[in-house]
């Protein structure tokens, strides 16, 4: 009786929880396909917001530009965080090993405004002083993300890193493989899921940032963040919810093929693993 | 006679490419969202050439820490007034070179007088599009509290205690600013609202917001916007753009709620956003091209036709819907006209006694 009601009541909970997740972003698809032009009032269905949302250059090209940004950073910000979480984790002991970590992090709970504004200044002072980097554009951009989604896959990656089993490194080196091949064919396909979980966190944290952007963003190199938030000056348009959902639905179709992905991997291991043991 | 100026601007702009040659065809401008027609900028490049870059910008503040720290990478760049009178004399922008844009004269003599006081000379700058700080109103619920035949065009609907005191059940805003509400104080009060005098700041401005003070609802510079299209306040002092919006919006909801914007008849703060180049601009040329090719008539009707807000010349009147051009919110009689003053900028001192004072009015203490 007493289970059967807990169970009642984590059942809830679970669908408030997800309610609360995921009903705003229904209602938002949902307003994709309204008629009228104002966001919050139904007025019929219709689905001319994504023909408008097509014919907009501008928020095509910051689409284009923020995915080509956000693709970029997350990749340097993989190899950059791995290898700053290998060194957090592995390497024992050396002097400002602390000071180390911790600045590693710091930019985890770094305001957004004081990182812009000191990268901007950064990028000035390098251009007076060397002549680089000349425009402020999407490189400088590139370089911001991947500086501050760095230490958001370096706490990721180290995590993994802590609760791997060393032994069978350590296994792989008796066996004759020296530190490369160690460290390709077996540390980095143990890390490979906090990898790309850190890709993605890295992918999502620079889509999303509009504070950094528009500190050390240059002519021609408007993100999607800095056209929604300029454009609300005079409404936010249904455009955006018909670019939104468009957004989560692919969101959703790469999500689902990972996961498939994954699980075929996996299906094949499990197989591997059970012919190697009926072949002992 | 529009032949002959088409012919001219086309020369003007033929003899200005056979200077421009040296430089790359490429002009990078920075405005404000949604605050140019639609086809400007294919038209400037049809005619001569010139490839523009446009990129759009939220807040004021994202442009001046932009244009302080150097080397935006930016041609064009578009800050409101008081803004833009404080990056002058950081050194940001460049003296604009008259001769070449001709269409220089096409602009309002009287309103560049004005906007002397904020660029001395007009040196640096342009006046792009402008607008009123004024009143949105409630239509029905302000004249079922003040009665049927209440002349509306006044400031007595926000300064005068007895009015607002009869409003303040319905909802009261203002915006959250003292550098355009207490300007608009003293002009009420018979004062000069550019004036530099702290005492009356501290004094009678003060005085006369604190015994408002108890029916405004909140002080808020765009929640008044959606609040009055949904009838959820009924006066607001706010910028007409803003307040226009508020009208649309109300529309498109079909609410039943009708909304007016008010040029009161005391006179009404006037703010410009202005056309600058700034001083380490890759491509002056272009941009000066640009500022020429945007006073032409017929290419300044276009951008008011589409954004609804009234511009700085003249001679485009005629070109622009009758809709637009006889709306008396955006397009203030001659009378309203003289009245309108511009925002003065505040010495740091200044700056200081005026926020102080706002935030005991805000605070209520």
């Amino acid at each position: 009786m007493i289970n059967k009601q807990s169970g009642f009541v984590s059942r809830s909970m679970l669908v408030l929880g997800f309610l609360f997740l995921y009903l705003p972003i229904f209602v938002l698809m949902f307003y994709s396909f309204n008629e009228s032009k104002l966001v919050t009032v139904w007025a019929g269905f219709s689905t001319k917001w994504y023909f408008e949302l097509f014919k907009d250059e501008q928020m095509m090209n910051a689409v284009g530009m923020s995915l080509k940004i956000a693709f970029f950073s997350a990749s340097a910000a993989v190899v950059l965080g791995t290898m700053a979480a290998i060194i957090m984790v592995r390497h024992r002991n050396f002097r400002g090993k602390t000071l180390f970590t911790g600045m590693i992090t710091a930019p985890l709970v770094m305001p957004e405004v004081i990182t812009g504004l000191s990268l901007l200044l950064l990028f000035v002072t390098l251009a007076q002083a060397f002549g680089w980097p000349e425009k402020r554009g999407m490189l400088t951009i590139w370089i911001a993300h991947s500086t501050f989604c760095m230490a958001y896959v370096a706490v990721v990656v180290s995590s993994r890193l802590k609760e791997m089993d060393r032994s069978l490194e350590e296994a792989a080196m008796d066996l004759g493989a020296n530190r490369l091949q160690v460290f390709t064919s077996i540390t980095l396909p143990i890390i490979s899921p906090a990898l790309f979980s850190g890709w993605l966190l890295a992918f999502t944290l620079s889509l999303d940032d509009l504070v950094i952007a528009s500190f050390v963003s240059g002519p021609g190199s408007t993100t999607l963040p800095m056209v929604v938030f300029s454009s609300v000056r005079l409404g936010v348009s249904p455009k955006i919810n018909a670019l939104a959902t468009l957004m989560v639905l692919a969101v959703s179709l790469a999500a689902f093929i990972g996961w498939w992905f994954m699980r075929r991997q996996e299906q094949r291991r499990q197989l591997e693993m059970q012919a190697a043991f009926d072949n002992k | 006679m529009k032949a002959i100026k088409s012919l001219v601007a086309a020369t003007a702009i033929a003899v200005s490419a056979g200077a421009i040659a040296a430089e790359e065809k490429v002009l990078n401008v920075y405005n404000w969202s949604d605050y140019i027609a639609e086809d400007t900028l294919a038209l400037f490049t049809k005619e001569t050439g010139i490839k523009v870059v446009y990129d759009v910008f939220d807040s004021n503040d994202v442009l001046e820490a932009k244009m302080l720290s150097g080397k935006t990478g930016y041609d064009i760049v578009v800050p409101s007034s008081t803004f833009l009178a404080r990056q002058i004399t950081a050194g940001v922008f460049q003296p604009l070179d008259r001769a070449k844009i001709p269409n220089y004269k096409e602009l309002d003599k009287a309103m560049m007088a004005k906007l002397a006081s904020l660029d001395p000379n007009n040196a640096h700058s342009i006046p792009y599009l402008w607008g009123t700080t004024g009143i949105g109103i409630n239509v029905a619920k302000v004249k079922e509290r003040l009665g049927e035949d209440y002349e509306l065009n006044t400031w007595d609907l926000v300064f005068n205690p007895e009015v607002v005191a009869k409003l303040a059940d319905c909802g009261v805003t203002l915006l959250d600013s003292w550098d355009e509400v207490m300007p608009a104080a003293l002009n009420y009060l018979g004062e000069d609202p550019t004036t530099l005098d702290a005492k009356l700041f501290k004094g009678a401005a003060k005085d006369a917001l604190m015994a408002i003070r108890p029916s405004i609802r909140y002080f808020h510079s765009s929640q008044y916007i959606n609040d009055l299209a949904n009838g959820d306040v009924c006066v607001s002092v706010g910028w007409s753009g803003d307040i226009l919006q508020a009208m649309d919006r109300a529309d498109e909801a079909e609410n039943g709620v009708e909304i007016q914007y008010i040029i009161p008849k005391e006179g009404a703060g006037l703010w410009f956003d202005m056309l600058a180049i700034p001083s380490d601009a890759d491509h002056p040329e272009n941009a000066h091209a640009f500022l020429n090719f945007l006073m032409r008539p017929d290419i300044m009707a276009g951008i008011s036709n589409y954004v609804w807000y009234p511009n700085a010349v003249p001679a485009s009147k005629a070109l622009i819907d009758e809709e637009i051009v006889s709306d008396p919110a955006i397009y203030p009689t001659a009378e309203v006209e003289a009245k309108l003053y511009t925002f003065n900028v505040y010495p740091p001192k200044l700056d200081r006694t005026g926020s102080r004072a706002w935030t005991s009015i805000k605070t209520g203490k």
